[in-house]
């Protein structure tokens, strides 16, 4: 596992071009680095390398750690599309819809940019192949997402509802998500180069008859060449079943093209 | 039973959100495109840095200027004159080395006028891309400016390439607010646009690298030297046939489009300074009126404002 991560993490870096512009660090996608998104896609005709590793470091049971490959793609106008597969540690023990190795396809549309009076609108449709260990069905997810600012503070909604294909044992068949987040560029007006973001999520458990994971995150974005953004996060769930999150974390790499 | 129901509610939702959406009049879609991509990306960020941090300070100068003077009603003077040239000014001083975020420097004015941010943006990745590839080795520049000429009037946001009669555009009921209640930052926004043009010229004619940064220093140092005294006798804005004769003769398409592209840059601070257009609505519709009408090369076989003769304002 550790071998693969550390390919894969070699591999990323080393398709970073050396000349290179930003994928906006102010342009915030799910898991880089917390659970959250804005309601805008990439700009139409760019490509993205996303990397990361992040480890979830439960009460009860061993440390978990995800690696996160994903390539992003401003296929359309206002339309983005992700091929993501996340490789995780102990890939027998996973209950719910992540499972280690499924390939998982999403597509994100903007509806709108945000005017004076009207939030940014997004929708999230995201299906997960099993291609993974032990994952059987194909698992597909609907979010919806706003995002509205206040001065420099952007405030964000996330909202989502996951279908398994095909539950197992005591797996909920589907489950909600939801996420309030903000995030604030820091060092106006001097500096452009940092994002921070702050989020509250609450989600129904991967198996029924548990409480739901609740908890916050800290992340923060920042622009480290023209075209790679380097980001880290911070989190904990304080309510949820007894192996929920004592501490969370992740660091990860963007690089568009 | 009551999660079908959710998922049934929450397609209803969206369904409802999309109807919505489409119905209101402030709805615009965010049409964010990406540049134009080749192996000259980033030449002028990696080889004559200087000059690009310059126009990395000069990207926060317009998007703070247009966010205070929608804040403060275009009348505070001293906010404008002092205390926004004052921070462009610092930020121009710390020597960026990646162009700002604009929508963190202007959030209100992006959500007022977004499309014609779209036009600006479109204009400046243009901009970026002639310097790029003015300052590579790449050996059929002629044949690289034409693809991203052409790349850029794919856009629905491009500029017209025509002639505009800049002179009828800066006659409007409201035109010349800008100058004459804040001279120190309109000057300093002309000098913006004479470094964006007067640097075509010798980057051209320098045969290489070193060449270019010794080419450009003149310049460089004449933009310093406005910064700090803001030509405030100018009585129009810099032209690019004037300060790259060359530069516009070889390529009269883009010359145009940058001489227009910094018209709508006066004419926008115009609407936003005046008195005449005091709603933020009624300054996004004239906005877009002068962007649809005039600007736009969508609008070519309509366009009035569209002339064959020269200007010649200095």
């Amino acid at each position: 596992m550790r071998s693969t991560i550390s390919t894969m993490l070699a591999l990323l870096l080393g398709l970073a071009p050396l000349r290179s512009f930003a994928l906006d660090h102010d342009n915030l996608d799910p898991n880089r680095p917390i659970g959250m998104e804005d309601a805008y896609a990439i700009p139409k005709g760019e490509i993205g390398l996303e990397g990361g590793v992040r480890f979830n470091d439960r009460r009860e049971g061993r440390t978990r750690v995800t690696f996160q490959p994903q390539i992003i793609y401003g296929a359309f106008d206002n339309t983005q599309i992700e091929i993501q597969g996340d490789l995780m540690s102990d890939p027998h023990t996973l209950v719910g819809a992540a499972k280690s190795g499924d390939l998982h396809l999403g597509v994100l549309y903007n509806f709108n940019t945000e005017t004076i009076n009207l939030p940014a609108f997004a929708a999230r449709v995201e299906v997960d192949l099993p291609t993974g260990v032990n994952s059987k069905g194909v698992d597909t997810q609907l979010t919806g997402i706003l995002t509205r600012s206040f001065g420099r503070l952007r405030a964000h909604i996330n909202a989502g509802y996951t279908v398994l294909g095909s539950p197992q044992a005591q797996e909920r068949p589907g489950a909600y998500r939801a996420v309030v987040a903000v995030s604030y560029p820091l060092g106006y007006p001097t500096s452009f180069s940092d994002t921070l973001i702050a989020s509250l999520y609450t989600r129904e458990s991967d198996l029924r008859g548990q409480r739901n994971h609740s908890g916050i995150e800290l992340g923060l974005r920042h622009q480290l060449t023209s075209r790679m953004v380097l980001d880290g996060g911070l989190g904990t769930e304080f309510s949820g079943p007894a192996d929920r999150a004592a501490l969370l974390g992740t660091i990860g790499l963007s690089v568009g093209f | 039973m009551w999660r079908s129901s959710i998922r049934v509610g929450a397609i209803a939702a969206l369904a409802m959100v999309a109807l919505s959406l489409v119905s209101c009049s402030q709805f615009e879609p965010r049409d964010k495109r990406f540049y134009y991509r080749a192996l000259w990306n980033f030449a002028l960020r990696e080889d004559l840095a200087e000059l690009d941090s310059e126009f990395n300070g000069v990207d926060f100068g317009h998007s703070n200027l247009y966010e205070n003077l929608l804040l403060t009603g275009g009348k505070d003077v001293p906010a404008i004159e002092d205390r926004a040239r004052t921070e462009t000014l610092a930020f121009i001083a710390t020597k960026p080395r990646l162009n700002p975020n604009e929508e963190a420097i202007a959030p209100t004015y992006m959500k007022l006028a977004w499309r014609a941010q779209n036009v600006f943006d479109e204009a400046h990745a243009l901009h970026r891309a002639t310097y790029d590839i003015m300052a590579s080795n790449e050996p059929d520049k002629d044949r690289a400016i034409r693809n991203v000429v052409a790349y850029y009037r794919e856009s629905a946001y491009a500029l017209t390439a025509k002639r505009l009669d800049h002179r009828r555009l800066d006659q409007f009921p409201y035109s010349k607010t800008f100058r004459q209640r804040f001279p120190l930052f309109n000057a300093t926004i002309w000098s913006y646009h004479y470094l964006q043009v007067a640097v075509y010229d010798p980057l051209q004619a320098a045969r290489d690298l070193n060449a270019k940064t010794q080419a450009v220093r003149p310049i460089l140092a004449t933009y310093r030297r406005y910064l700090d005294q803001p030509p405030v006798e100018w009585t129009f804005m810099p032209l690019t046939a004037e300060l790259s004769p060359l530069f516009a003769a070889r390529y009269p398409e883009i010359a145009n489009i940058f001489d227009n592209l910094h018209m709508l840059h006066d004419n926008i601070s115009d609407i936003l300074a005046s008195d005449l257009l005091p709603a933020w609505e009624a300054k996004r519709a004239e906005i877009y009126r002068l962007v649809d009408h005039y600007y736009l090369a969508s609008a070519d076989a309509t366009n009035p404002m569209i002339v064959q003769e020269r200007e010649h304002h200095h």
